[in-house]
């Protein structure tokens, strides 16, 4: 996958358990992240910060010396880079803190490697959009900067619901998207009843990114629930 | 008595209210039942008042009235050529009563014949008027009763203070037809003036009784009752009081019991999940380290798999204690149930973690909408854990096929398996298990356990229902019903 811009990213974990912090490291560092420093509190997060300004910060919300909420709020002063919390505060009011106070995703623990890796690159791929290269496919390239595919050197034009369908795709590539999911960043909330317009914009896309639109390699349909953009 | 009642265990001095409140519940019929009886009694003292009177009048002359003694005297009188001579039996009966009698004669106006016993201050000659007077009323105080011979009248003339007569008797023809009518109107006036006087006394009583109702009334409810002691039932009120009081006291201890241990068991569910983190973020890269012998890597995918179990037990435990606390907040909204149930079945999907299990998705294509006023979040979990049940109980692996419905104004999510299933009797049992967390000896009951108990937790908290079964594919089935959104 063409990840490894995202994974030279430095990240800055910020936990009071030093086991955690040596397994997320130790996770992240499997899966090829190079740049990840660490710290147990909230006033060597600070410091740390000041020093060299991560690129995407993962905070518990428990902290010796304060809280993560907090911790945010003074690190979003200094920069304005991505924040994921990774946490053992699982009720819906800690979750609604976290987004309300803008954090970027929110993670409680217990958690599976592979779910919290995904979700890193997921919230780098959205945050750092504008530098990413042109999205490789098995029979074309999708450069979501200008909107467009490039299939056997033409440059095809993608359509505003079409660039919303694939790049919704595109962020949980590998992974099934429900058409629900992509009816809804195609045409916005309760997106209800717009099943039949998807499919025909899929077709139309399959039209520009596949070599033979019948029988797609690109875009999957997972029958019944949603569709899956395999990259190379 | 005080000291009785304080020595009283506190359940029974409640039993004990709970038995009045079912006799207080009953007050306005008893009142019915009440004046019913006093109608009757009413009606029934005076018949036998009647009665008693019939039963006096009768008994004071047991040989009629004095009248027709004063016939029978008349007719039994003979004229015969000596005189007249009264009959033996007359005669006897006139001494028993220490009665005298004389005849006057038609023609002469004079006594012509008399008793033995007749004073000596009886005139013995008699005029018009004055025949008119003893006939009215009385000879020299003493009261006379006459009857007609052939030619004359017999005179009785009874013991002075013997009898009173009415000088004037006189009755109005009118008042005598009417008089049945006349009869049943007073009956029916006194009865009436009775009904006034019970109403009036007791109009005071209801008053006094319909605070207490209300307040036993009120006390099922579990709110907090007060009335005011005084009156005819301030012992009962001061009682009712205190038994609300003692309601109150249980409640906020009984509150403050369930938020310690809701807040206990989110505590420990709290706690564990760092060091679960660590278990299942090394099992997990253990997994996946290709290094390793292929049958240490089967050992920490086990040891992922059993971390999450653990992880879902810990997140079942501490959602199950929030719903039957009611401390878990729902945050209703209009939610597409075809959608949710789509997003949970490709999470497992996505989570690639499923090596013998598949999931499938049979819902008919034509339904893609079904919205429901429902908290998302619970929803997904509920329908996760029927997925995760049939995991779970299904270790050597299983397709689980997950279905969305509607019909009737419902809308269910159906989750089966081509699993081992249960058993009848399992079965049954799992649908008659309340929904709500109980303490059971047999903790083997429990296995099935918590995943589906908050699976009923849910759906109860939404006005759902829960349907467990046999599957078509031979394992286990349950149907998720929600009412659909108006």
């Amino acid at each position: 996958m063409d990840s490894l811009y995202l994974k030279k990213k430095r990240i800055m974990l910020v936990d009071d358990e030093p086991e955690i912090l040596n397994m997320v490291v130790s996770i992240l560092k499997t899966e090829g992240f190079c740049n990840i420093t660490t710290a147990s509190a909230v006033k060597d997060a600070i410091t740390l910060a000041e020093e060299m300004p991560p690129e995407l910060a993962v905070l518990d919300v428990m902290l010796p010396d304060g809280d993560g909420f907090c911790l945010m709020e003074q690190l979003r002063k200094n920069g304005t880079y991505p924040v994921l919390f990774l946490t053992a505060c699982g009720e819906d009011k800690d979750k609604f803190t976290g987004f309300g106070t803008g954090a970027d995703d929110y993670i409680v623990k217990p958690f599976l490697p592979k779910e919290l890796v995904f979700r890193i690159l997921a919230v780098l791929r959205r945050s750092y959009k504008d530098e990413s290269p042109v999205v490789k496919l098995h029979n074309c390239e999708i450069d979501f900067d200008r909107a467009e595919v490039i299939k056997n050197g033409v440059h095809i034009t993608l359509t505003a619901k079409e660039y919303h369908i694939l790049n919704t795709l595109y962020r949980n590539a590998g992974r099934i998207v429900t058409i629900d999911s992509l009816c809804e960043a195609a045409w916005g909330e309760n997106p209800f009843g717009y099943e039949n317009s998807l499919m025909a914009h899929i077709r139309r896309i399959r039209e520009k990114i596949e070599q033979n639109p019948s029988q797609p390699v690109s875009l999957i349909t997972v029958k019944g629930l949603g569709y899956k953009l395999v990259t190379i | 008595m005080a000291e009785r009642r304080e020595a009283l265990s506190p359940p029974l001095r409640l039993w004990q209210r709970l038995c009045l409140l079912k006799f207080m519940k009953s007050v306005p019929k008893l009142i019915r039942h009440f004046a019913n009886i006093l109608i009757l009694s009413a009606m029934l003292v005076i018949a036998l008042n009647i009665l008693l009177l019939y039963i006096f009048t009768s008994s004071q002359i047991p040989n009629g009235s004095p009248w027709t003694l004063a016939d029978k005297t008349a007719k039994t009188l003979k004229y015969h050529k000596n005189g007249y001579t009264l009959s033996l039996s007359t005669e006897k009966e006139l001494e028993k009563y220490n009665v005298w009698a004389f005849y006057i004669d038609n023609n002469t106006m004079q006594v012509t014949w008399h008793t033995k016993n007749l004073p000596e201050t009886i005139p013995l000659s008699y005029t018009i008027s004055g025949i008119s007077n003893l006939t009215r009323g009385y000879i020299n105080e003493y009261p006379t009763f006459t009857g007609e011979c052939k030619n004359g009248l017999v005179v009785l003339g009874f013991p002075k203070e013997s009898f009173w007569k009415h000088m004037y008797p006189s009755w109005d023809m009118d008042l005598i037809e009417k008089l049945p009518l006349r009869i049943l109107q007073v009956i029916f006036a006194n009865i009436l003036l009775l009904l006034v006087i019970y109403i009036t006394a007791n109009i005071k009583l209801l008053k006094s009784v319909k605070p207490v109702t209300n307040g036993i009334q009120a006390l099922p409810e579990g709110n907090p009752v007060y009335i005011k002691e005084k009156g005819l039932f301030s012992e009962l009120a001061a009682s009712i009081n205190k038994t609300s009081e003692i309601l109150q006291s249980q409640k906020y201890h009984l509150h403050k019991k369930e938020t310690a241990r809701a807040n206990w068991i989110a505590g420990v569910s709290h706690d564990i999940r760092t060091p679960l983190s660590i278990v299942m973020g090394y099992a997990g890269q253990l997994k996946e380290d290709t290094d390793l012998s292929i049958e240490a890597q089967n050992k920490a995918d086990v040891i992922l798999k059993q971390g999450r179990r653990i992880k879902n037990l810990v997140n079942d435990l501490n959602l199950a204690s929030k719903l039957e606390y009611n401390m878990q907040p729902l945050n209703l909204a209009r939610q597409n149930l075809v959608a949710i149930t789509r997003q949970v079945v490709v999470d497992f999907i996505n989570m690639d973690t499923l090596n013998r299990h598949q999931i499938e998705w049979e819902t008919d294509k034509n339904l893609s909408t079904c919205l429901v006023n429902a908290d998302k979040e619970l929803i997904k979990r509920a329908i996760s854990n029927l997925i995760w049940n049939s995991i779970n109980h299904n270790e050597t692996g299983c397709t689980i096929f997950v279905k969305a419905t509607s019909l009737n104004n419902t809308c269910s999510v159906e989750v089966s398996d081509n699993g081992k299933g249960a058993s009848d009797g399992e079965i049954e049992r799992l649908n008659n298990t309340p929904h709500y967390m109980v303490c059971d000896k047999n903790i083997k009951g429990q296995r099935h356990g918590l995943g589906l108990l908050i699976v009923k937790q849910i759906a109860a908290a939404h006005g759902g229902t829960v349907n467990i079964g046999h599957g078509r594919h031979g394992g286990f089935y349950v149907k998720f019903t929600l009412p659909l959104s108006e």
